[in-house]
């Protein structure tokens, strides 16, 4: 069981589910979703999502253009939302987080529902993801008083010039079929009003598709809320913990 | 709106821009956003190695809508002076669907008044309860095509905002630009 806080820097949880290429799907799925979850996701809306695929080939970046759909179920606050697009199915929930036992349920949810309607053959990936917006009490702070994972500048590089950064790590697990990338990165001060704050970004997530059976797939993913629970916790100091506010 | 997936599989790098026109489910368009207009700054990177290009770009987020606002929100930031970046997050947080106009309105914005500074903002009406996002343009001069060039460019993004919950309006205060970004 890990730590909460009253005031958590939780801005987005995000669980995903993008089936293997096996798992038949058309386009009567989104529809028979959201009769099971219309109950919790009433409000429903559509994206039509646009990407463009970019390959490293021998005369440089190539880009492909193509389209797709999605559908989005929101609650009625618009706190929580499914989307729903070609072998994809994500659950987000914005801030206030409602702590784990108020989005597992969610997730349970929304995964069952989905296995109700199709027969999921494998998962090509499952992302368990965490984005914290850290705002810190003071101007001018250290950032080794607040965290413990930063980037280290050496003593004969300016210490106090350095305007932006992006420090990023990979974390194996269960034999590399598991990955969690770790991002810490400054957010302008002007989107901030002045004060200082700090993206932190955990994003646990299946490297090796088909790597989890499908029985076994809420199980994987209490164990990467528990190891995204450990990593925050490895990330900052206890200065942070007295700003987020420890419920004992 | 801008989300931004990337894969790298072996030697290939794929990555993947998802810009999103959202309506309601029984109200599709046809019609897509300009993909070159989204805020990405991917020709920023060109220097990297595309394995780094990669972590580049998948740090601008996969499926998580606080991740589109705060890169939309950056892009912003190089050419928008925000009055109150706290209280348009959480306009953005409520009306997502604004995610992929804004970039139009901008745009549109910066083609009828290259010289302009632009100000967001939130508006609340104080008697109410409405808001919306405004886009105030200011120069050091106003002339008498001000009021055209305002209505031509709006006609830019109006269309896009039809069946959307939220609103962003192109006006002006007839001030002068101010503070950080003014001309």
């Amino acid at each position: 069981m890990g730590r909460k806080y009253a005031n958590p820097p939780i801005i987005e949880a995000v669980c995903e589910f993008r089936l293997a290429s096996g798992t038949r799907w058309d386009l009567t799925v989104p529809g028979l979703l959201y009769e099971k979850l219309k109950g919790l996701f009433p409000q429903k809306e559509q994206r039509v999502i646009q990407e463009v695929e970019l390959t490293q080939g021998p005369d440089g970046l190539q880009q492909q253009f193509r389209t797709s759909e999605r559908i989005m179920f929101f609650t009625n606050d618009r706190k929580m939302l499914v989307q729903v697009g070609p072998r994809l199915l994500v659950i987000n929930v914005l801030k206030p987080y409602p702590h784990w036992e108020g989005f597992k349920p969610c997730t349970e949810l929304a995964w069952k529902s989905l296995q109700e309607t199709i027969e999921v053959q494998g998962l090509e990936r499952i992302g368990l993801r965490y984005i914290n917006r850290i705002e810190l009490p003071a101007q001018n702070a250290e950032l080794s008083e607040y965290f413990e994972f930063y980037p280290f500048v050496g003593s004969r590089l300016p210490q106090h010039m350095m305007m932006s950064f992006l420090a990023a790590v990979e974390f194996s697990y269960a034999n590399d079929r598991d990955r969690c990338r770790l991002q810490l990165t400054p957010v302008s001060r002007s989107v901030m009003e002045g004060k200082t704050a700090f993206m932190l970004d955990l994003d646990y997530f299946l490297a090796r598709p088909l790597g989890v059976a499908v029985p076994d797939v809420l199980n994987w993913i209490e164990e990467a809320h528990s190891r995204v629970e450990e990593i925050f916790e490895g990330c900052i100091t206890d200065n942070l913990r007295n700003v987020f506010q420890e419920v004992l | 709106m801008v989300t931004n997936v990337a894969y790298l599989l072996g030697r290939q790098l794929t990555a993947s821009v998802i810009a999103s026109l959202r309506t309601r489910a029984e109200d599709v368009k046809s019609k897509y956003p300009n993909i070159s207009s989204l805020p990405w700054d991917f020709p920023d990177s060109y220097w990297l190695s595309p394995g780094e290009i990669a972590f580049q770009v998948q740090r601008k987020g996969s499926e998580s809508v606080v991740i589109d606002i705060e890169n939309l929100m950056e892009w912003l930031n190089r050419m928008v002076r925000f009055e109150n970046p706290h209280s348009i997050r959480e306009y953005l947080l409520r009306f997502t669907e604004l995610l992929d106009v804004i970039p139009q309105a901008v745009d549109a914005a910066k083609k009828y008044f290259p010289k302009a500074q632009l100000v967001m903002n939130v508006y609340q009406d104080p008697e109410i309860a409405d808001c919306y996002l405004v886009l105030f343009i200011r120069l050091k001069h106003y002339d008498d095509s001000v009021i055209e060039r305002l209505e031509k460019a709006e006609a830019e993004y109006l269309n896009q905002l039809v069946n959307k919950k939220g609103w962003i309006q192109l006006t002006t205060d007839f001030r002068e630009p101010e503070g950080e970004y003014a001309l």
